[in-house]
């Protein structure tokens, strides 16, 4: 009950939110920015998903300090500020990582389906 | 709308504020000029406009919050307070001795409370007037549950769990005195409970700062492990009453609550005063076990004053009138009297740390300035 070791963290560490999938992978094509992102994710999603301002850069916060993305160039556009980021080597490795995740876990529901492409 | 959006923008930490906020409302104006809304007949689009300025406004206050939440969390990973444990090496012993004999008063007291040590005497003499404690309310939850999980946790030397569960025991003997009083807070004023929330405080103070049990034992002497079992001992005594052990078997009337019900006669009293003192005059030798009697001073400032009531009732007659209390129980002097102590004592802690790193610094200095002379004369 006390104990606290790296095994429990690694063990725990929970998959990545959809939100943050998406917007990895949006930027897995290029680097993009903030209302590029937004339309990105609504296309890849089918219009299902539909970040907002206010979600879109809470998320852009917490991956770029986590080293996931990062600021790419700026530019000015009507007189705004637009600023572009694009994806880290270590946000490439996270997304391949929830990638075959998710792969793993479709195949399995797939053959237990009785779905056709699904293995175990 | 872009002002709108920018009052709603001053709710973000001021360094997102200067990174994100002129991309921020770039974004926002551009959603809001979406070519659906455009295209849209007037009405519906202004419908529609509302809708998304609405859903946009509580994202950018969501976000806000989210952002300010992870930083506040971040902060307190950071400074690590949870693990920090007292830096100055006596203070910190002190903690961790305390950190032992904390749980067991607590303990002690909770067995006490609920008339344990009674029924136990009472099965073992056939007395019949001591009987346990017929029923437990919610309100006794947090003392009769909490206090032998404190010193299970403590034994077993999970002491940050044990610390936790020891504030939590605080924390829900204040909200059962709410909840037992019927004017709120009159509760408050028995220095039973006061004595249980500042015990409760204390152990929890011991087992978040210090190295934990493990130190504290290792710190007691044997001398010191006696007194303590001692002192345990007599306080639970308390409560088992004179009447066992020094009169007639005659039912107590007094109208005391709690481990304050049963008078033990004034034998008892001075049993337990004579115990007292002798642990706080054995404790002055060592400069550790004075600052563990300054920390146990926090809950036995309303114990004394528990003490004195029954010292009264038992020269006096009953002090249920009020009329024969020597020194009678108020709020300020159960609370205020051990908060000021206890934040001399903190201020005495950061009082030796500062005093530590002045010296330290002085050292490194002489050290500094020695080596090139040293190296000069080599």
């Amino acid at each position: 009950m006390c104990r606290s070791s790296a095994y429990t963290r690694s063990v725990s560490k929970q998959s990545m939110q959809e939100p943050t999938f998406l917007i990895l992978t949006a930027l897995a094509a290029g680097a993009q920015h903030g209302y590029g992102i937004m339309t990105d994710v609504a296309r890849i999603s089918d219009g299902r998903v539909r970040l907002r301002a206010g979600t879109l850069y809470a998320a852009l916060d917490r991956l770029n300090a986590d080293g996931l993305v990062t600021s790419d160039r700026e530019e000015i556009v009507d007189g705004r500020l637009r600023r572009y980021y694009r994806i880290t080597d270590e946000g490439i490795g996270e997304l391949a990582a929830e990638v075959g995740r998710l792969r793993a876990n479709a195949a399995v529901a797939a053959s237990r389906l009785g779905l056709a492409g699904g293995t175990a | 709308m872009e002002k709108r959006y920018r009052r709603l923008l001053a709710l973000y930490p001021k360094d997102h504020r200067r990174e994100h906020a002129e991309e921020m409302v770039g974004v926002l104006l551009a959603a809001a000029g979406d070519d659906a809304l455009v295209r849209a007949p007037k009405p519906v689009a202004r419908a529609l406009r509302f809708g998304q300025h609405t859903a946009d406004s509580a994202d950018l206050v969501a976000g806000a919050l989210r952002i300010r939440g992870r930083m506040a969390l971040n902060r307190i990973r950071r400074a690590g307070w949870y693990s920090r444990t007292v830096r100055d090496q006596r203070w910190s012993d002190a903690l961790a001795v305390v950190s032992v004999i904390a749980p067991l008063l607590l303990l002690v007291a909770a067995l006490a409370e609920f008339h344990i040590p009674q029924a136990a005497a009472s099965s073992v003499t056939g007395h019949p007037h001591w009987q346990l404690t017929a029923t437990l309310g919610l309100a006794d939850l947090p003392l009769a549950a909490g206090a032998p999980v404190v010193a299970t946790l403590a034994f077993l030397r999970c002491r940050r769990t044990a610390g936790m569960v020891a504030l939590v025991v605080a924390i829900g003997q204040v909200i059962s005195g709410v909840l037992r009083s019927a004017p709120a807070f009159t509760r408050y004023a028995s220095p039973a409970v006061a004595f249980t929330v500042l015990l409760a405080c204390t152990a929890a103070a011991g087992l978040l700062l210090s190295p934990g049990p493990d130190r504290g034992l290792a710190l007691l002497t044997r001398d010191g492990t006696a007194l303590v079992g001692a002192g345990a001992l007599i306080l639970g005594g308390f409560s088992v009453g004179g009447t066992m052990w020094y009169g007639p078997a005659s039912p107590p009337s007094f109208g005391f609550t709690g481990f304050g019900g049963e008078v033990a006669g004034l034998p008892g009293d001075l049993l337990i005063a004579g115990v007292l003192v002798a642990v706080a005059a054995a404790c002055l030798r060592a400069p550790v076990s004075r600052r563990v009697l300054a920390l146990l001073a926090i809950p036995v400032i309303p114990y004394a004053v528990l003490w004195q009531e029954k010292l009264a009732g038992d020269l006096f007659g009953s002090p249920s009138g009020g009329a024969s209390t020597i020194i009678p129980s108020s709020f300020p002097m159960l609370y205020v009297l051990p908060l000021i102590l206890a934040g001399v004592i903190v201020a005495a802690t950061r009082l030796a740390r500062r005093r530590a790193t002045g010296r330290a610094r002085r050292v490194g200095a002489t050290t500094t300035s020695a080596g090139p002379r040293g190296a000069v004369s080599a």
